[in-house]
């Protein structure tokens, strides 16, 4: 090689080094064009699971938009309870074997579905009906029942709750989908995507202690987000929750919403809640703190909502 | 038979009983089909403090036909002590032929004393001595807190390396059922156990085991037995070395029955046959070889050494009794003081009826999938140590769970019916103290008792600022300690359960008609 093209390529490769592509990417994807083909929201009624996820995600740009060929997959459905899929405590199997084939078919590596339980996490994982549909469409269904499977993440977002264990499944996956059931909530007033967080980390007990609402938006902030909150609103728990005490408190809204916007997808969830018991968004006091953190916006009149009745 | 066959049968019965006895102990995943249970309740002491007095007469008429075969194949602390008497030999052929075990005289004072000190106490109502005693228990005890720990240890490890590849087939276990006390008293008894099984074979068995004693006085008189052909004897001695009991005295021929455990070593050693387990109706026993009590006199040196034997035994076996461990709390505690009542597990009906069925055997408490069942230390009396009872610091009792009512071999804990359900037995009522709340003491949400609640006793009421407050109904409460567990008020939690001495029926949660639309035409945004 010349002197003379050695110090060419070195240009060369100096330029290549220096240039971003991720930024080229995000401005590819801001494009404004691009916005107004693909809605900030996605509401779907009227429809069995696994045929509303599939619109919703064929409106969002298809699920390959978000799990690319060879990524590890977590999905986090709320499966805190020892109850059977008809009384909502728990996010609806059926549109979480759904989630895990559209992954697979993306060509996902792997699928790892878990929850920090409240009830014991065998029966609960057993009678949600999601380990037999997770076993099914060939997603894992892992343990969260002990603390070593927990490692310790820094939130410096966070008002009251400074770093929190998540877990490890969660840490090394490469996207993650956020799969809450609507639910009241006794303590909490509701239970949506954000309250869904708190089974991915170990110790709850903290945000009991320490303003339970500004903890649910502190563990929001930690910076690796879900790809998209689906929330299903298949059937909703009314009253009694977060548990229930019979199917009586569940009424069936045959609906999903799914959107990034984690603040939005709770106040969507929370309006069409109001319309079967009366819930003000202003009570469930993470929404707001969660505004307040920048994770996403209560005002959901001024986001492109695309809405599906099927 | 051949004798070596029988000898070969006794060894096969007793690993098909040994084995699933303690894989049932061990199995902490619930894999094993819980009618193995069955097995535990062909024990003695369980069965006789069950009442099964089908159980009891067929051991009785088992041991009257054929000597103590209990003890050989279906005593699980019988069959741990030969394995442990086996090691001494293994890899080492010589030593068998050397002087192993010698004949010993009846330590008959102090096993008769103790046995009639455990019948007296047990009419009295007290179980203490029979418990620290009972082998079965014993021997339940020693595998909960020694043998389990060791194999939850080994699937850790093998989680531990299956994770880092990303296999998800096993789960981690974190014990919480093993206590200081249970741990260093099962330690003790198992040290005992051991070294009196290295020395001295089945000396455990028939001096200190109160249904070792018990069998013994009546295998005197059992049709089958062990005796000796003086025609054919050539004097070897080979059977007396190999007796675990000590109970062949080879240079007069005598067996004796009380104690022998008819493992059918002593047979498959003579080759002579001169000695033999045959139809031998005997309605005296046979004239017993010289006692211990009754040569004390002539022989001073000999006297002596008896006196000191029986001191050492007799101390060791009180110091079983009452194991003097220390009961350091290593937790802090999180319920009030004045709780002072175990809460019995759901099934036992009352403390005082618990109290009476419960042999400590730990069964359930290995069996528990919240592992909130947990041996007591003395906190509550003498006559609760190493009974379980529920403990609510890291779990609670799940709704629809009654598997330590399943599992328990002598109906300490009875199983539920359709008319008397978990459901609705309330072993305890939680308590709220508002003083210690979050709500009211940093007006923040809070609500984790509520969320918890199965039956929503629990629930809560608007309290200021839009907050809400936990109220308590005691008669839909059932004590699952589902509130108490996530509490997270420290150091004392708000709300704990108080035990009911004896449990009450709780109302079964109405189903409200609603009112409400349950279904939508809109979205509503």
């Amino acid at each position: 090689m010349k002197r003379r093209d050695f110090f060419r390529l070195g240009a060369a490769a100096a330029v290549t080094a220096t240039l971003d592509f991720d930024q080229l990417q995000a401005a590819l994807t801001s494009n404004k064009m691009v916005v107004e083909a693909i809605p900030d929201m996605v509401a779907v009624m009227g429809g069995e699971p696994a045929v509303m996820l599939d619109e919703a995600l064929k409106t969002l740009g298809g699920i390959s938009k978000f799990v690319k060929k060879g990524q590890t997959v977590v999905i986090k459905p709320n499966i805190g309870w020892d109850k059977k899929p008809d009384f909502a405590a728990n996010t609806n199997p059926e549109l979480v074997g759904a989630l895990v084939k559209q992954c697979l078919a993306a060509g996902a590596k792997k699928v790892t579905i878990f929850d920090h339980t409240c009830d014991n996490w065998q029966k609960c994982y057993a009678s949600s009906g999601i380990e037999k549909i997770a076993k099914e469409s060939g997603a894992s269904i892992v343990p969260a029942n002990d603390e070593v499977y927990y490692k310790s993440v820094s939130l410096p977002q966070g008002v009251k709750l400074k770093s929190a264990k998540i877990h490890q499944a969660l840490l090394e996956a490469d996207v993650w989908f956020n799969v809450p059931v609507l639910k009241n909530h006794g303590g909490a007033k509701m239970s949506i995507a954000m309250k869904n967080y708190m089974g991915i980390v170990w110790d709850r007990g903290f945000f009991h202690d320490n303003d339970l609402q500004q903890c649910i938006a502190d563990i929001c902030t930690w910076n690796k987000k879900p790809a998209l909150n689906i929330v299903d609103a298949y059937r909703c728990m009314r009253k009694h929750g977060p548990q229930g005490r019979s199917i009586s408190d569940t009424s069936l809204l045959k609906s999903l919403i799914v959107s990034p916007d984690i603040v939005a997808s709770d106040v969507a969830s929370i309006k069409l809640f109001n319309q079967v018991e009366k819930m003000d968004v202003g009570e469930v006091g993470c929404v707001a703190h969660g505004e307040r953190l920048k994770l996403g916006t209560q005002d959901i009149d001024k986001l492109s909502i695309k809405r599906i009745k099927i | 038979m051949k004798p070596i066959l029988l000898k070969f049968c006794r060894i096969c019965i007793a690993l098909c009983f040994f084995i699933p006895f303690v894989l049932f102990f061990c199995d902490f995943a619930g894999i094993l089909p819980k009618k193995i249970q069955l097995l535990m309740s062909v024990q003695l002491t369980p069965a006789i403090l069950s009442g099964s007095l089908v159980t009891i007469a067929l051991l009785l008429i088992l041991t009257l036909l054929f000597g103590r075969i209990y003890c050989a194949v279906l005593c699980p602390l019988g069959v741990l002590q030969d394995i442990i008497a086996r090691i001494r030999t293994i890899g080492n052929r010589k030593q068998v032929k050397k002087r192993r075990y010698r004949y010993s005289r009846p330590q008959n004072v102090l096993r008769y004393l103790l046995l009639g000190l455990c019948i007296v106490l047990l009419l009295f109502g007290i179980l203490v001595p029979v418990l620290m005693l009972d082998p079965y228990s014993n021997f339940g005890r020693i595998t909960t807190n020694l043998f389990r720990p060791v194999v939850i240890f080994g699937n850790n490890l093998l989680n531990e390396l299956a994770t880092k590849a990303g296999n998800y087939s096993f789960y981690h276990v974190t014990i919480y059922t093993v206590t200081a006390v249970s741990f260093l008293s099962a330690l003790f008894v198992f040290l005992v156990v051991a070294i009196m099984a290295l020395f001295r074979g089945r000396l455990f068995c028939n001096t200190i085991c109160p249904a070792g004693s018990l069998l013994g006085l009546v295998s005197r008189y059992s049709l089958f037995r062990i005796t000796v052909d003086h025609d054919r004897c050539n004097n070897c001695h080979l059977c007396e070395r190999v007796c675990k009991s000590q109970c062949i005295d080879s240079k007069s021929g005598a067996v004796d029955g009380s104690r022998c455990v008819t493992c059918f070593n002593c047979l498959s050693r003579c080759s002579h046959r001169a000695i033999d387990y045959r139809f031998t109706p005997r309605l005296k026993p046979q004239p017993a070889p010289p006692s211990g009590t009754q040569n004390l006199s002539s022989d001073k040196a000999q006297s002596l050494q008896q006196g000191r034997r029986t001191f050492l035994l007799t101390g060791a076996t009180i110091a079983m009794a009452i194991p003097a461990i220390p009961t350091t709390a290593l937790t802090k505690s999180t319920i009030d003081d004045s709780k002072l009542k175990p809460i019995t597990p759901p099934g036992s009906k009352s403390l005082l009826r618990f109290k009476e069925k419960c042999t400590g055997c730990h069964l359930c408490v290995t069996h528990c999938p919240q592992q909130i069942l947990k041996p007591a230390d003395f906190a509550f009396g003498f006559d609760y140590f190493l009974k379980p009872h529920l403990v609510y610091d890291h779990a609670y009792c799940n709704y629809e769970c009654t598997v330590c009512s399943e599992v328990c071999p002598n109906g300490a804990i009875v199983p539920f019916t359709e008319s008397d359900t978990k459901q609705t037995t309330q072993v305890g009522v939680a308590k709220f103290t508002a003083e210690r709340c979050v709500v009211p003491n940093r007006s923040t949400d809070c609500g984790a008792c509520s969320e918890h609640c199965p039956t929503q006793a629990v629930h809560m009421i608007p309290y200021r600022d839009g907050l809400r407050i936990p109220q308590v109904t005691p008669e839909l409460c059932i004590g699952c300690g589902g509130c108490e567990y996530i509490c997270p008020v420290r150091p004392l939690k708000a709300i704990n359960v108080v035990a009911n001495e004896v449990h009450q029926a709780a109302h079964l949660p109405t189903e409200e008609e609603t009112e409400q639309p349950t279904e939508i035409e809109d979205f509503g945004f």
